[in-house]
């Protein structure tokens, strides 16, 4: 008798899991094949990165899944969308790859490049030389400035109004250096993601968060109550991570940016994902800032 | 307590791929629960076999193994593992996976927080065990030796299935704590459930639409849950009475209660 | 080692700040859980049938639902809906209102194992059912139910983790361990001493536990 039952619940439990793995194992559609005028693709040499890279067909891309306009993972297509991850299909293609997409949040993102999960960095990054120690950089892609986002109804004006108040920026930004230095009494909220600063404004949990502007931005277009100030305090170079020392990812990964410059490209996703939110004196051109220079806005301390 | 019930706030559950990107954001809570409830049970019977040898070599280390985990934050041991993993376990862990499993399970961080789970909670069912398999009457262990079995003949085929099978209800009640558990690796940037619910919030406001605010996505989450974890509590019960009718025995446990609990609160009636 | 020692000394004010916040999410959440949990258990055995139901969906509600999600909605959701809720309000409730749906059962259970034949001689001697209850059947109850409370103090302990972790991110021992892991990017040395942390607290509850055990518990 209850050999029975139990090949019956021992049945019941396989045919559930199969199930559940049917259903979900052929679920992802395949990224859907750009329309983009077919791009030169440089074959790389079989034992450089580019060229293994190329070999296995796809290279995997960090980026932020709730950073909008950077990187914002959108449940009506479950896709993640937004200038970083244009600019990662324009590497791909220009590689001749498929992009493969995953989220490198402001703690991880260094962590997977160094063990190898994923090929680049493309998450809102900021070069800083104390990064440039366990990776390498590209040229910059794209300068953001600092500031700070308030309620509307706030009386924070300046940044030492922010003394004393409840800041909120994510773990492993460099804002929350810059910010024990320019207000070393503000109460420093430190969160694993943006979207948790975001809320926490909204809800009036702290009283004022403080990143690129461009991502601040992300935020207003979210909810109009919230207001910039405009102090545009640090300059905020953002640069493609890359594994340390290696010259041949480092050679292409320029090149790409270069052109995705040169060639408007730049200018389009920037209408697209920023220019279209902001008004005419807002609107910034593609970086006039070399790797170089920087480096120097975030010297090592020490 | 309009805001709650405002149909406008509710909008967003049949708009879109909402509710369908939610529901397979659950699916993998639930796929990272049986896959890891799975290993712990092997794992927490060899643990609790060792627990419960005679040879003090082996169920003393055992014991503190068992203890040390068992006592620590799941949290705490997802997070640090997630940073600690080296990268060509996890590479392994990619490759070796089979390709019928869904997407979700093949990112390598999954190995991170399966091992999390897994160290966690086989140690929780190794307790759970020891006191099912020590529950039984010693009778059974001197009638087995009387009928000229060995040692390991007695656990095979009279204690361990007993006790293995007292344990069904418990571990169902784990499985449930698991699934909540499972909500914890949304700390390490797995994509399941809670970023999902996030993802919906957020895009919500950047691309416009119908607004998805976050009491209402998020008390749909809590939903799924109970629904999912009601229904594994009824199996459970059904279980327990159906072992009662079985054996004349009933382990009448203090339902429901986390972990430890169960086996520190058995009361063991005989009829 | 002596980076293990470092990492210590160096960072033993987060860590022991971290760990006292812990303490006393732990001890007020706890406080929470005996009053809400025993209210909810005497619903559930309260001869009364609404009370009886709507005990039963308090406890299959807050036993079903992670933390976390519980977290979420009352930190971020609530305060939308014109409920202002701070950090420390969203981690104690939440923390006391879920562990409560566990002490309640506990009670039941150890109600029970006392038994119903004393109730029924206690109303028939003219007491009345809260009286019953308050004089009679709770505090025996509650005798029984020590070992269970024991290890519902470290799972509270340890998911009191969970508020550090979570968006409520009070600086409770967790998010103390992750900070200092941000700051020194030694993860096995930064998490070693924030389970040691973990392990003091639930290592000493359990001692306590075995000494109360040891002199009030009911044997049966």
């Amino acid at each position: 008798m209850e050999r029975k039952r139990w090949h019956l619940l021992a049945l019941a439990t396989v045919v559930l899991a199969a199930l559940l793995f049917a259903a979900c194992g052929d679920d992802d559609d395949e990224e859907p094949a750009a329309d983009e005028p077919a791009v030169e693709v440089e074959q790389y040499p079989a034992d450089t990165t580019p060229g293994k890279i190329q070999e296995a067909g796809e290279i995997t891309i960090g980026v932020k899944y709730d950073v909008p306009p950077f990187g914002l993972n959108n449940p009506q297509t479950g896709e993640v969308e937004g200038f970083d991850v244009d600019l990662g299909n324009y590497i791909a293609d220009r590689l001749g790859v498929d992009a493969e997409f995953r989220e490198a949040t402001s703690d991880n993102r260094i962590p997977l490049l160094v063990d190898g999960t994923i090929d680049l960095i493309l998450s809102t990054m900021t070069i800083t030389e104390e990064r440039d120690l366990e990776i390498d950089f590209s040229e910059p892609y794209y300068v953001a400035n600092g500031d700070v986002l308030v309620p509307g109804d706030s009386d924070i004006q300046a940044l030492d109004d922010l003394n004393g108040k409840r800041v909120c920026t994510a773990l492993g930004s460099t804002y929350a250096d810059t910010i024990k230095k320019e207000a070393p009494d503000a109460d420093l909220r430190l969160v694993d993601l943006y979207s948790e600063c975001f809320d926490q404004v909204q809800t009036g949990s702290v009283d004022a968060v403080s990143t690129d502007n461009v991502i601040l931005t992300g935020m207003v277009i979210q909810d109009d109550t919230l207001e910039l100030l405009g102090l545009d305090y640090t300059t905020e170079p953002y640069g493609i991570g890359l594994p340390d020392g290696d010259t041949e990812m480092k050679g292409f990964v320029d090149e790409a940016v270069a052109e995705f410059i040169s060639s408007g490209a730049w200018q389009e996703t920037y209408d697209e994902w920023v220019g279209q939110h902001l008004s005419e004196e807002q609107q910034q051109g593609p970086p006039d800032v070399t790797l170089e220079e920087a480096l120097k806005l975030f010297p090592l301390e020490k | 307590m309009s805001y709650l019930f405002d149909s406008g706030n509710w909008e967003w559950l049949w708009t879109g791929n909402n509710f369908k990107f939610l529901l397979e954001g659950f699916l993998v809570n639930l796929e990272i629960a049986l896959i890891g409830i799975v290993i712990s049970l092997i794992f927490g019977t060899l643990l609790a076999l060792m627990r419960i040898s005679k040879r003090r070599v082996i169920s003393v280390p055992a014991g503190i193994w068992v203890d040390v985990w068992r006592n620590l934050p799941l949290i705490l041991i997802i997070l640090y593992l997630a940073l600690a993993v080296p990268s060509s376990w996890r590479q392994a862990y990619a490759d070796a996976i089979p390709g019928f499993f869904p997407e979700a399970l093949q990112d390598e961080l999954v190995l991170g927080a399966l091992l999390g789970l897994v160290l966690y909670n086989s140690a929780v069912l190794c307790e759970i065990m020891r006191s099912g398999i020590q529950s039984l009457d010693r009778g059974q262990h001197e009638a087995a030796a009387s009928l000229g079995l060995t040692y390991i003949q007695q656990m095979r085929f009279v204690i361990l299935p007993q006790g293995l099978r007292r344990m069904v209800p418990a571990t169902v009640s784990q499985l449930i704590t698991l699934n909540k558990d499972t909500t914890l690796v949304s700390i390490i940037a797995i994509q399941e459930v809670i970023g999902r619910a996030g993802n919906i919030t957020s895009a919500s406001g950047f691309f416009g639409g119908v607004p998805a605010p976050v009491l209402q996505v998020y008390l749909v989450v809590g939903l799924l849950f109970v629904i999912v974890n009601l229904a594994l509590s009824r199996l459970s019960r059904r279980l327990e009475i159906r072992e009662r009718e079985r054996t004349g025995t009933t382990i009448e446990r203090v339902k429901g209660i986390e972990d430890q609990v169960a086996a520190e609160t058995d009361v063991i009636t005989s009829r | 080692m002596s980076e293990l020692w470092e990492v210590l000394t160096e960072h033993l004010p987060e860590f022991s700040s971290g760990l006292w916040v812990t303490v006393r999410l732990v001890a007020i959440a706890f406080v929470i859980a005996m009053v809400v949990g025993t209210l909810v258990a005497a619903m559930r055995i309260a001869p009364n049938r609404w009370l009886n139901r709507a005990g039963g969906i308090y406890v299959e509600t807050f036993r079903n639902v992670p933390l976390l999600v519980l977290l979420i909605i009352a930190f971020s959701g609530f305060p939308r809906a014109g409920v202002s809720v701070s950090q420390w309000v969203a981690g104690m409730a939440c923390l006391g209102l879920y562990t409560a749906a566990y002490i309640a059962e506990a009670l039941r259970s150890g109600v029970f194992a006392v038994g119903k034949g004393q109730v029924e001689a206690a109303l028939s001697l003219g007491l009345t059912y809260p009286r019953t209850m308050r004089r009679i059947i709770l505090p025996q109850a509650f005798r029984t139910v020590i070992p269970a409370l024991g290890s519902l103090i470290i799972a509270m302990i340890k998911n009191s983790a969970i508020v550090g972790g979570s968006l409520v991110a009070l600086p409770d021992l967790l998010k103390k361990t992750r900070e200092v892991q941000a700051d020194t990017a030694q993860p096995d040395e930064v998490y070693f001493w924030g389970a040691v942390g973990f392990l003091l607290m639930t290592v000493t509850v359990t001692l306590v536990f075995r000494y109360l055990e040891s002199r009030f518990s009911i044997r049966r």
